[in-house]
């Protein structure tokens, strides 16, 4: 019994791990909602709950749970299964690298942030993946966007990544954060932190990039032929993928846990990843969905470009305008 | 000896998963319900409410096939910055010359991809 009392477990199970990941993603999912119904000048969720509906995604939960699930009849089942699972644990996965505070942080790898981004690079396979055995017109056609939107973003997000990187010196995400105590990275990396926050946009399959599973023209895309509670780890996956990326946000731009004293550092790093995730969320009232070139395009020129530049003004701002 | 956290990810990695699949196995078997003899319609494929005519995996446009072939090899350059980012503070302008370089040698032929991939006529 000494293993479920040690501080470790309470993190694997309790917090930031897996209960209070739950718990999160449904909040964030009444939050998407919310402020979205908000942005259009409609009310939103608001039966199902004490305050403003906030128990609608969890009703949303047990409804999905108990839908039949229905398995189309020339789909590779396995995979078809499989693939939505693998992409919400490769999400879940995720919050165990964000250091919330020093304490509560489940491992402090020495490569933490390659290591987060080697994961992210995973879940568009695992999209593809879903919509190679569903065996459907739909879906196949929303897993090849989510292949050709990751060779668009991905680089962009690495070379934005590098700038973050280079101002503290190492990879792990506890010392970058213990990096910002004398400034946030967001001001001498202003540059790479909109590109990061594009990127990770974008990655998030969330308009204005959410061309694999974009409504009016694929039809949910690679999610099409899912149901139940196959639906509900498809859709989970990507909003459990909104607060963790928000979090790394927060964690390497805006100082994670650093703030004024009185206030706990967990409060400041929820707080800072609350402002982000309405921030993403507003993108989507703000913005019409971009076409497959239009991203492609501009992932690999500007983007890319804006990248490279922003390697460039990080290298003078450490060193100095190099001397020949 | 195991690098600090290795443990750790691992066992959080480990508990995610048996959760997970572990909660999918109860929906699967007990929740979720089954329907003993399912029609052909309801598992055919989901074509708007069409009769889904054809294969699933269809002939697909090969039009933004030059982006995949670049990023097999760009997105291990990306990986190269990061040794060499992670020890600028030392290395100096002497370090970075190189990269510089090796950047330099590598955007070349990415613009001149970049402006064919604009004629699909060339791929």
């Amino acid at each position: 019994m000494a293993i479920l009392t040690s501080p470790l477990f309470f993190k694997i199970a309790v917090f930031p791990g897996l209960t209070s990941l739950a718990i999160i993603a449904a909040l964030v999912t009444w939050l998407d909602r919310k402020v979205t119904a908000r942005v259009q000048l409609r009310i939103g969720p608001s039966y199902v709950s004490p305050v403003g509906g906030i128990l609608q995604s969890f009703a949303d939960l047990i409804k999905l749970a108990f839908k039949e699930l229905i398995i189309p009849a020339k789909a590779d089942k396995f995979f078809f299964v499989a693939a939505p699972v693998i992409g919400m644990i490769l999400a879940g996965g995720l919050v165990g690298l964000i250091p919330f505070s020093p304490e509560t942080q489940i491992a402090n790898l020495e490569v933490g942030l390659p290591v987060f981004l080697a994961f992210l690079t995973l879940s568009p396979t695992m999209v593809l993946l879903a919509g190679w055995s569903a065996n459907s017109k739909y879906p196949f056609i929303g897993g090849l966007r989510s292949l050709f939107q990751q060779t668009a973003y991905e680089i962009p997000l690495w070379l934005s990544a590098i700038g973050v990187v280079m101002m503290a010196g190492t990879f792990d995400l506890l010392k970058i954060v213990e990096a910002q105590s004398t400034g946030w990275f967001i001001i001498p990396q202003a540059l790479g932190a909109l590109i990061f926050l594009i990127t990770i946009t974008a990655e998030m399959e969330r308009i204005p990039f959410d061309l694999p599973e974009a409504e009016p023209e694929v039809i949910m895309g690679w999610q099409a032929e899912y149901t139940g509670f196959l639906f509900l780890a498809a859709q989970g996956a990507g909003f459990i993928k909104l607060y963790v990326f928000s979090a790394l946000f927060a964690t390497i731009y805006l100082g994670g846990f650093l703030g004024p004293a009185p206030v706990p550092g967990l409060v400041w790093t929820l707080l800072k990843t609350t402002v982000i995730i309405v921030l993403i969320i507003l993108l989507r009232g703000s913005f019409g969905r971009v076409r497959i070139d239009q991203l492609l395009r501009a992932g690999w020129t500007l983007l890319l470009g804006l990248a490279i530049a922003n390697i460039a003004i990080t290298y003078i701002i450490i060193q100095g305008i190099p001397s020949i | 000896m195991v690098a600090q956290g290795i443990a750790e990810i691992f066992y959080y990695l480990g508990f995610v998963t048996v959760s997970t699949v572990g909660v999918v196995i109860l929906l699967f078997l007990i929740i979720s319900p089954r329907d003993p003899k399912p029609t052909p319609e309801k598992r055919a494929a989901f074509e708007s409410g069409q009769i889904a005519v054809g294969r699933g995996r269809t002939r697909f446009i090969i039009q933004y096939y030059p982006y995949l072939l670049m990023f097999v090899v760009y997105d291990v350059v990306a990986m190269f910055l990061f040794a060499w980012a992670l020890n600028i503070r030392s290395l100096g302008f002497n370090g970075t010359l190189p990269v510089a370089v090796f950047l330099v040698v590598l955007m070349v032929p990415l613009a001149y991809a970049l402006h064919l991939s604009k004629r699909p006529e060339n791929w």
